[in-house]
């Protein structure tokens, strides 16, 4: 139990006591994921490890706040703590009971989630919107928090899902929301490497991790993602890695990295084109090629 | 709702002067309303006016002429008007690039019948900033004039690209203004050029900024107290609707990426925008962005490449203002009936205290009043839609 020691080591200066910590662990469980087809075990051994971390962060203070979502392509839920009211628990073999708690209702909600999401299964996980969703949480939790209280909230995204262009909008939106409001948004990819959600960790000083291992999700994340920013620096992590920042053009959603941007409203296109498609302004054709335009209102 | 519930900031501190253009300012026949009130009126104005679908003017190019004469050591804000001023352009400066990522923006001073240009039309906020805070040092003296300030920013803005953005904003403490010539024949070369002039007085309503501001296509308001202020100033930040006669053209850009090296050390390289530089020196440094054209390096983005020529920004960087082309769908508000029993965002369970909820008009998911102004004022993502592949994709294709 290395880690209790060492939260007690950083704790000893006096303006720490009422920090909390809230982590928002976000479960991307959609079961369209490549990895989860493959092996259905995958998905218990990756929830068990979640749950395991989840108690870890409890442990480390009892003021600590824990919330986790799980995300599919057609909806996002919190899974902890749950809709209505908390599952009573009574202690068995001697586990305390929070951690009880948190396990059950954490499988509880998910079975129930994904019981009721067999229908069509759509492999793309909307991770922006679920980030959304835990942002405006973390938002509530700082408006009702008593007086004189800190809280450091950071989000931990776990996904076995590839990147989608097609969220990039969502993505920045959500990724400068949380730089603005000191909320790290920490990446652990466990099956394709992810670039747009790496940018966002770089952006809220958060880490990124393509896991190398699947078997040892847990170690990592109480290696990696349990110490808390501040006590980051003070340990030897992953090397941060060169982030892509290239942008993606809204007629393909592709990574691009040289374009061409509508002077009116910035959209970037990845080859010239007579008509912005964002906000129908006609340009000026750069030769003598004459293209039959179509009408456009070219003012308000 | 009580009054006292109102947040007030700063009330206690501008005291009770002004309270009488408070009041003067209703004219809606309340006397009781408060300046909080006004502020908070026009702000959900301004939200339900914002559909996505107006043209905007996104590649702005704004001067600010500043009144540095005598009337701004007034002390009806406090400490004085133009320290109150400084600390907020201070803020204003950083939102400003913040939203408007590949804008220009300089800083022309008036006083003693001239203007005075303190920092020409550049990128980079910090250099503002400094040039602004330096300016409480500055003796305020004499009469500001007008004219003086827009001939200069005119001769300035006159040599952009026909698809720049000009704007012109005044911050006038001056209840007077001492021009050379007729100013009306300047009014009409800004109207003919499209710059949009704004103003924002600081004591009352002066009928030259009216006419300025008509005949431009800018705003024109006087401030109630330093809330009211701040509220005004910000509005700025928004990119304004593009102006009639602004071209629009395609601009080829280019998007560095930092070089990969896995693994091993980066060789030591050296920035172009160091290599002739006096006073700093050029320094060999690893890291940095590379042209995707030519290979040229550079420490800090957006840069225009002195190589080939290709502006060079961050790709986030020009993220930061797509909300204002696609805003998240207002939310209609509707009476809470015990339709739903947690806020879909925040989670949080409804009472008997909720009498409104908000509900969005794509994914028809319900919001509560916090979680309605924190999507529409930081996050622009509405979290029922975004999470959702059916409604995902109507937000994105309006
Ligand atoms: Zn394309
Ligand atoms: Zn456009
Ligand atoms: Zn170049
Ligand atoms: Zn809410
Ligand atoms: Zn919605």
């Amino acid at each position: 139990m290395n880690n209790i020691v060492l939260k007690r080591e950083s704790n000893t200066d006096f303006s720490s006591t009422d920090e909390t910590s809230l982590l928002v662990v976000i479960f991307d469980s959609n079961p369209g994921q490549q990895f989860l087809r493959d092996n259905t075990h995958v998905l218990t051994h990756c929830l068990d490890s979640i749950i395991a971390f989840s108690n870890a962060h409890l442990m480390q203070k009892a003021q600590n706040k824990l919330a986790v979502m799980a995300c599919h392509s057609k909806t996002s839920q919190f899974i902890f703590p749950g809709p209505g009211k908390p599952i009573d628990i009574r202690q068995t073999d001697g586990q305390y009971e929070i951690f009880t708690m948190v396990e059950k209702t954490i499988k509880h909600n998910l079975s129930k989630l994904l019981g009721s999401d067999i229908s069509n299964i759509l492999t793309e996980s909307l991770l922006a919107g679920t980030i959304a969703m835990a942002l405006c949480y973390i938002a509530r939790m700082q408006r009702i928090k008593s007086p004189g209280i800190k809280i450091n909230s950071r989000i931990l995204l776990v996904t076995g899902s590839s990147d989608s262009a097609s969220q990039y909008m969502n993505y920045m939106n959500v990724f400068f929301t949380a730089q603005k409001h000191n909320v790290v948004i920490d990446v652990c990819a466990l099956d394709q490497h992810l670039s747009l959600l790496q940018q966002g960790c770089d952006i809220t000083g958060g880490l990124y991790l393509k896991l190398p291992q699947l078997q040892g999700l847990l170690q990592y994340l109480l290696w990696v993602f349990l110490p808390e920013p501040p006590i980051r620096e003070k340990l030897v992590l992953p090397p941060p890695v060169k982030v892509d920042y290239r942008a993606a053009c809204f007629c393909h959603r592709e990574l691009i990295d040289i374009g061409f941007v509508c002077s009116v409203c910035l959209s970037i296109f990845c080859k010239f084109s007579p008509i912005c498609t964002t906000c129908h302004t006609v340009f000026k054709m750069p030769g003598p090629l004459a293209v039959k335009q179509k009408k456009k209102k070219l003012k308000l | 709702m009580g009054d006292e519930e109102e947040p007030k900031e700063y009330r206690w501190e501008t005291g009770y002067e002004k309270t009488w253009e408070a009041i003067k300012e209703d004219d809606d026949g309340f006397l009781e309303a408060s300046v909080a009130d006004i502020i908070q009126r026009a702000k959900r104005k301004r939200q339900t006016q914002k559909t996505g679908t107006t043209k905007l003017g996104m590649m702005r190019h704004l001067y600010i002429l500043l009144d540095c004469s005598d009337a701004m050591s007034s002390q009806d804000l406090k400490p004085t008007r133009l320290l109150c001023t400084i600390k907020l352009l201070d803020g204003f400066i950083e939102e400003f690039f913040d939203q408007n990522p590949i804008s220009q923006m300089g800083v022309i001073i008036m006083h003693n019948k001239r203007a005075e240009k303190i920092s020409d039309l550049a990128g980079n906020s910090h250099k503002h900033v400094k040039q602004i805070n330096s300016l409480n040092r500055t003796s305020l003296v004499g009469e500001p004039s007008i004219q003086n300030g827009l001939e200069m920013a005119l001769s300035s803005l006159k040599l952009l690209p026909t698809h720049a953005s000009r704007e012109i904003l005044i911050i006038m403490g001056s209840l007077t203004t001492c021009d050379p010539s007729d100013i009306n024949v300047t009014i009409e070369t800004l109207k003919q050029e499209g710059v949009r002039c704004s103003v924002i007085g600081l004591a009352a309503e002066v009928h030259v900024c009216r006419q300025l501001a008509n005949q431009t296509g800018g705003t024109y308001n006087v401030i109630l107290d330093d809330c009211h202020f701040k509220d005004l100033l910000y509005q700025q930040v928004d990119p304004p609707p593009a102006a009639v006669c602004l071209d629009s053209s395609l601009i080829k850009m280019g998007f560095p990426h930092q070089m990969e090296a896995d693994g091993k050390e980066e060789p030591l390289t050296m920035c172009m925008c160091h290599v002739d530089s006096v006073d700093e020196g050029s320094k060999l440094t690893t890291g940095g962005y590379y042209c995707p054209q030519c290979y040229s390096k550079y420490c800090e983005l957006p840069v225009e490449c002195r190589a080939c020529g290709l502006t060079l920004v961050s790709a986030p960087h020009l993220a930061r203002s797509y909300h204002h082309l696609f805003p998240a769908a207002n939310y209609t508000e509707v009476a809470f009936e015990k339709q739903v029993s947690l806020c879909f965002a925040c989670q949080k369970t409804f009472t008997e205290t909720d009498k409104q909820v908000y509900s969005c008009p794509n994914c028809s998911k319900t919001f509560c009043l916090d979680c309605d102004i924190f999507i529409h004022d930081t996050l622009h993502t509405c979290p029922g839609c975004a999470t959702n592949l059916s409604t995902f994709q109507i937000t994105h294709t309006s």
